[in-house]
């Protein structure tokens, strides 16, 4: 077990050099650049909406830089190792499929951990730099953000592990943002009267819920969300996670390598 | 057989030439006027649902930088409207953007867009959104007195605003002075120096500065033809001049409106007015002028 989760680390540190040597972490400077701007020109051109632009610049940006890279370089983590080549030497060790695949997912999940954790102290910086309140309150929404992704990576995951890199993007990209719709979709009937309700219902819920996962406008306007709410979106993400990654290692591991 | 790399940028500059000698031949496209392409705030947040903030944020950005160079060039501000109504769409709690959206749209050209209507729909709106705002209802009211003239429903919503946790008890002073108590210019004056108080520097508080000056104009005006009638009941005519009437002794203030331009006069008619040069002269106001 303990030598399990030593293999599953040590693919996951890998993945994270990887990801950083791809230069992914580039995103960074961009982020840089749009927080100084925004800093230095809001106030003269929102008329007194520079605290609330910034803090929807920052938010915004690590949602979507983040899901960017989740789907990008998460429906590459398993089809590159397996172009390249490197994937049979590696399950030639003693290290199996489920703890390879967990380890690419973990190793993504910390290099985006590690990018939205700087985008937020570049957004704090940024504030505090404006001379503006460093509200706490925001870190719910950067918590959330980091739970929209990991599912997402585990979403690029699983279509990767049945498709190829193109499609598995295409596939990725259209469950995450027909999961942003899932409001949408819950009152489908509405719109839609003749659609039967346990398609519907079904639809809803087998969309992963990224429309709750969403607390950025919440947040910057100082609604408080508490505990209860956070606990109950951490633990949806973990069921929802453990599914979809358990598909994920089912297919891998029945997947003809060749 | 490798192409050279010095070759690709022996080419590079043929680029634009090439590309001259086409448009000589088939003709530059026109300026593009400045268009939106999405009329809908529900259709650009259905479009970039997750992001709807941070396009309202866009949006208003784009309505601030609308209004300030249209203005400017005095052209037409038919997009105003439709853009801070997306803005508020997408952010239905921008305090803001209804509060100086309606009060860009409600001034009369060449301040504004000239819509009090359409201010009044933003501000209603606005008032259904954030229910709790007291600004909101200030605002709604005070645009419904001066814009539309109507009192009693003015009174009334200030009266509503009155019961909003953080209110003013002044808004129950202001909805009994709407009513009538005083004369309409010391009212407006009162309320126009309480939105001046209030507002931050910028638009909406040097809009109201200009108000007041306006309303102070339109006193000094007042009194020079108190003074020019009584001169005539005096003399059987006019003076050739508000110099000659100085001169009398009958007026003792400036013969300038508030920013300084000189008072019209008409020594044939013995009307006085407020200069079409200056800033404070408005065409809804040539009425009150004559």
């Amino acid at each position: 077990m303990a030598g399990g989760l030593s293999r599953m680390l040590a693919v996951a540190s890998n993945t994270f050099r990887e990801t950083v040597r791809e230069r992914v972490l580039y995103n960074l400077v961009f982020f840089a650049i749009v927080m100084t701007l925004s800093g230095l020109l809001l106030g003269q051109l929102s008329v007194r909406q520079d605290e609330k632009i910034i803090k929807d610049i920052g938010l915004a940006s690590m949602d979507l830089f983040g899901t960017l890279i989740a789907i990008f370089v998460g429906v590459g983590l398993v089809s590159k190792e397996i172009d390249r080549r490197s994937l049979f030497p590696l399950l030639a060790k003693p290290v199996t499929r489920d703890e390879f695949l967990l380890g690419k997912f973990a190793g993504l999940v910390f290099t985006l951990a590690v990018n939205v954790g700087v985008m937020a102290a570049g957004l704090y910086l940024t504030l505090l730099a404006t001379r503006r309140h460093l509200d706490l309150a925001l870190l719910e929404a950067v918590y959330t953000i980091l739970l929209g992704l990991a599912l997402t990576i585990s979403l690029a995951l699983l279509f990767s592990v049945f498709t190829s890199a193109a499609l598995a993007s295409v596939c990725t990209v259209s469950v995450v943002v027909a999961g942003r719709f899932s409001d949408v979709v819950q009152h489908m009937h509405e719109a839609a009267p003749g659609a039967p309700s346990w398609l519907v219902q079904a639809l809803y819920y087998a969309l992963p819920n990224f429309h709750h996962l969403d607390l950025k406008d919440h947040v910057v306007y100082g609604d408080p969300v508490g505990l209860p709410a956070l606990a109950a979106l951490t633990a949806y993400t973990a069921v929802y996670l453990a599914v979809v990654l358990g598909v994920a290692l089912a297919a891998f591991r029945s997947r003809e390598l060749s | 057989m490798r192409p050279h790399p010095l070759l690709t940028l022996l080419l590079l500059p043929l680029v634009p030439l090439t590309s001259r000698a086409m448009d000589a031949r088939l003709g530059t496209s026109g300026p593009e006027h400045e268009v939106l392409y999405l009329w809908s705030g529900d259709q650009v947040r259905r479009l970039a649902d997750g992001f709807a903030h941070l396009l309202a944020d866009v949006y208003w950005l784009r309505t601030v930088q609308y209004f300030g160079s249209h203005v400017a060039e005095a052209n037409s501000l038919a997009l105003l409207r439709p853009l801070v109504e997306i803005t508020t769409r997408l952010d239905p709690r921008m305090e803001i953007a209804y509060r100086y959206g309606a009060t860009f749209l409600a001034e009369p050209a060449p301040s504004g867009a000239g819509d009090p209507r359409g201010a009044i729909a933003v501000l209603e709106r606005g008032v259904e959104n954030l229910p709790a705002s007291w600004r909101l209802r200030q605002d709604l009211a005070l645009f419904h007195y001066f814009f539309l003239g109507d009192a009693r429903t003015a009174a009334r919503i200030l009266l509503e605003g009155v019961a909003l946790p953080g209110a003013p008890p002044v808004l129950k002073t202001l909805a009994a002075e709407v009513l009538g108590t005083r004369g309409e210019l010391q009212t407006a004056r009162r309320l126009w120096q309480r939105i001046y108080e209030e507002a931050e520097p910028g638009a909406m508080q040097d809009n109201a500065a200009l108000h007041i000056a306006q309303i102070d104009a339109l006193d000094a005006l007042d009194s020079l033809r108190r003074a020019l009638q009584s001169l005539r009941a005096r003399t059987g005519r006019w003076p050739s001049s508000l110099e000659e009437l100085r001169r009398t002794g009958l007026v003792r203030g400036s013969l300038a409106d508030p920013s300084g331009v000189p008072f019209e006069y008409n020594p044939g008619t013995g009307e006085v007015s407020i200069a079409p040069t200056s800033i404070l002269w408005r065409r809804s106001l040539a009425q009150v002028n004559r």
